[in-house]
């Protein structure tokens, strides 16, 4: 504690700025809409209220924030996994509707457990296979929540 | 008495029966099935079972379609305490400290408490609308939009007790979530906000994709990144079963909880979600030890779970009582009742006694039943956690994008599971809660549009909320709470900083 560095953004710092900013932003797309009056509010008033609230709350954990640790404290060692995860699940998503359900559960499977995990092929494909169709088959065919089938009807 | 006593008897001659027992398991093991899936909610599992209690009887149909109900209650807590993965937004507040009782190898006496409370407030729950609910529907009657914009800014006052950690930072993340909800068509104008382009976004943000993303994916993207894998638990029996210290403290909270789900749940609306908000806040704030909340506090998980189950039960008072759906899924079971040529009213007691006395009475089978079925499996759930992690997460990941599309079969509600994980994984690195910004996207357009219609029915004049005494009663409570949240920063001289602000963090 008595090695961090006194200068610098604080974690809060950064995070009260940030919010400052989703609110500014929130209240400059609220303009298009109608803010009426306090006895007959339109549909930008509550919008603007939050705004003007959350853009209050972010500037006082901004100023207040010079307690907190620094920024350059916070560690990420997950983070480059972690984007790996969410960019394996948005091409998954994008290909959800275009190559069916199974087809996609099975790939995505295959990438976690074959590239991310590293596991044996054997474990990898008994899960990715088994999970796909179980899923499939329970939710699609037994509760018939319509899923997307791939054009070859798979 | 006796004649309601009598009427029980008759009630329970009817749900004894082996034909109903067995569809009331069935309903319930479906309902707990449906419930641990993300997206999967009662509603939905109530409306695929629909159309197959056509051909049924209407008492085997709505018992059939109640242990459904009951049985999504609990599903859904199951996957809140062993993967942090709500299941519908009223298990948001079990995931908090439910999950953090997994982590610290206690997952089985949590989901045995969840069970417990589950079952004692259910209970309760029946035994107030069998003995109380033509009164309690004539009270409900009396919500109108004051009642409802006052009950709803006192759960939004809740909030105040709901964070361990910086009050600034809660009420940021309650206002975030709060402008999530604005997110959609305005009901009163007709003004589509915020959507950008998006058709399905004129629906608004759904509960399930912000809840799951929040808290599962965003652990998910901690637990599945970090250097060292989760630590594989391996339970002993006795790991299962709660200890003497833990049933201690989870009375209180059972208690409070079942009366407090129940009022809740008796009022018109969706405002059941709110229960187990409300009640997690009240356990937060009467504890000796607020600060073991957030890090498994079994009260955290015994509270909110019976408010959830004890709504479920009150929110039959009005459909019963008075045949009025006050939520989508009491719509339903009365279009189920109604397709078998019964009327549902304030005649149905008189004119189809067994009816209206056996759903009663499979009410109490179905939550025997369901205490039954879950006690013993919970060793089974339990041992979940015995699989590898890197086995596990990638599974749990497309459980979530499988619920989460289920859904409404929108590709935009993914799209928003996955985004919502991002900004957990951010909020949580930097420290913030998440549970205020689920609590402020549920509580959003029922705040704004029973505001709105107050002001509507009172030609702008605020003085309505203080006209009636209903709002008036709980506005003062609400204004109680926030001073009781605020009296640490009055009177604590030079630490009103540090407690307004932020906890010096290391």
């Amino acid at each position: 504690m008595g090695d961090e560095p006194r200068g610098g953004l604080r974690s809060d710092q950064f995070s009260g700025l940030m919010l400052l900013a989703l609110a500014l932003y929130v209240g400059w797309a609220n303009r298009e809409y109608p803010i009426g009056t306090l006895q007959e509010p339109g549909p930008g008033y509550v919008p603007l209220l939050l705004a003007i609230f959350l853009g209050a709350t972010g500037l006082l954990i901004a100023l207040w924030g010079i307690k907190s640790r620094p920024l350059s404290g916070i560690q990420w060692p997950e983070a480059t996994r972690a984007i790996a995860i969410l960019i394996a699940c948005s091409v998954a998503t994008l290909a959800l509707e275009r190559i069916g359900y199974r087809l996609t559960v099975i790939v995505l499977l295959v990438f976690f457990l074959g590239v991310l995990e590293r596991k044996r092929p054997l474990p990898v494909a008994l899960v990715s296979l088994g999970f796909g169709f179980a899923s499939f088959y329970v939710v699609g065919d037994l509760l018939h929540v319509p899923l997307p089938r791939s054009p070859w009807g798979f | 008495m006796e004649e309601t006593f009598q009427n029980l008897l008759l009630g329970f001659s009817v749900a004894l029966q082996p034909s109903i027992l067995v569809y009331a398991f069935v309903g319930c093991l479906i309902g707990t099935l449906v419930g641990m899936m993300p997206g999967l909610g009662p509603l939905a599992g109530i409306s695929l079972l629909l159309p197959a209690t056509f051909g049924l009887n209407p008492i085997i149909a709505i018992v059939l379609l109640a242990g459904v109900y009951y049985g999504a209650m609990y599903g859904g807590s199951t996957t809140s305490i062993l993967l942090s993965i709500p299941g519908e937004a009223a298990s948001v507040m079990t995931c908090v400290d439910g999950y953090a009782m997994t982590r610290n190898g206690r997952a089985g006496p949590a989901l045995a408490i969840a069970a417990i409370g589950s079952f004692i407030a259910g209970t309760l729950g029946v035994i107030g609308l069998m003995l109380l609910a033509p009164t309690l529907a004539e009270f409900a009657l009396r919500f109108g939009p004051p009642e409802y914009t006052a009950l709803l800014l006192m759960g939004l006052f809740i909030l105040a007790y709901m964070s361990g950690g910086s009050m600034l930072k809660t009420l940021a993340m309650a206002a975030f979530g709060l402008m999530l909800g604005m997110i959609g068509i305005d009901v009163m104008s007709g003004y589509t906000r915020f959507s950008f382009g998006v058709v399905e976004l004129g629906d608004g943000v759904g509960i399930v994709p912000v809840a799951v993303g929040l808290f599962g994916v965003s652990e998910i993207l901690l637990a599945a990144g970090g250097t060292v894998a989760p630590k594989v638990q391996q339970p002993k029996l006795r790991d299962l079963v709660p200890s003497r210290e833990e049933f201690r403290l989870s009375v209180g909270p059972i208690a409070r909880g079942s009366l407090l789900g129940f009022l809740i749940g008796i009022i018109p609306g969706s405002a059941h979600i709110i229960s187990s908000f409300v009640s997690y806040g009240i356990e937060r704030r009467l504890s000796r030890h607020p600060e073991r909340f957030g890090q498994g506090a079994i009260e955290g998980v015994a509270g909110p779970e019976s408010a959830n189950n004890a709504a479920a039960s009150g929110a039959f008072v009005p459909m019963l009582a008075l045949g009025i759906p006050t939520s989508p899924v009491t719509a339903v079971m009365i279009a189920a009742i109604m397709v078998h040529g019964v009327l549902p009213g304030p005649m149905l007691i008189q004119q189809q006694p067994e009816l209206f006395w056996g759903f009663v009475a499979s009410m109490y089978v179905g939550n025997v039943v369901l205490l039954i079925l879950n006690l013993p499996m919970v060793g089974l759930f339990v041992n979940l956690l015995r699989i590898p992690y890197g086995y596990l997460y990638p599974c749990i990941l497309c459980f979530c994008i499988l619920g989460t599309y289920a859904v409404s079969n929108s590709v935009i509600d993914v799209w928003i599971l996955l985004a919502m994980g991002g900004v957990g994984y951010l909020l949580r690195k930097f420290r913030y809660d998440l549970a205020p910004v689920a609590l402020g996207l549920v509580l959003a357009p029922m705040i704004e549009l029973s505001l709105r219609q107050s002001l509507a029915m009172s030609a702008g004049d605020y003085g309505i909320f203080l006209q009636r005494p209903i709002a008036t009663t709980m506005l003062g409570l609400g204004g109680v709470l926030i001073l009781l949240a605020l009296k640490p920063l009055v009177f604590k001289g030079k630490d009103w900083r540090e407690t307004v602000g932020l906890e010096k963090q290391g």
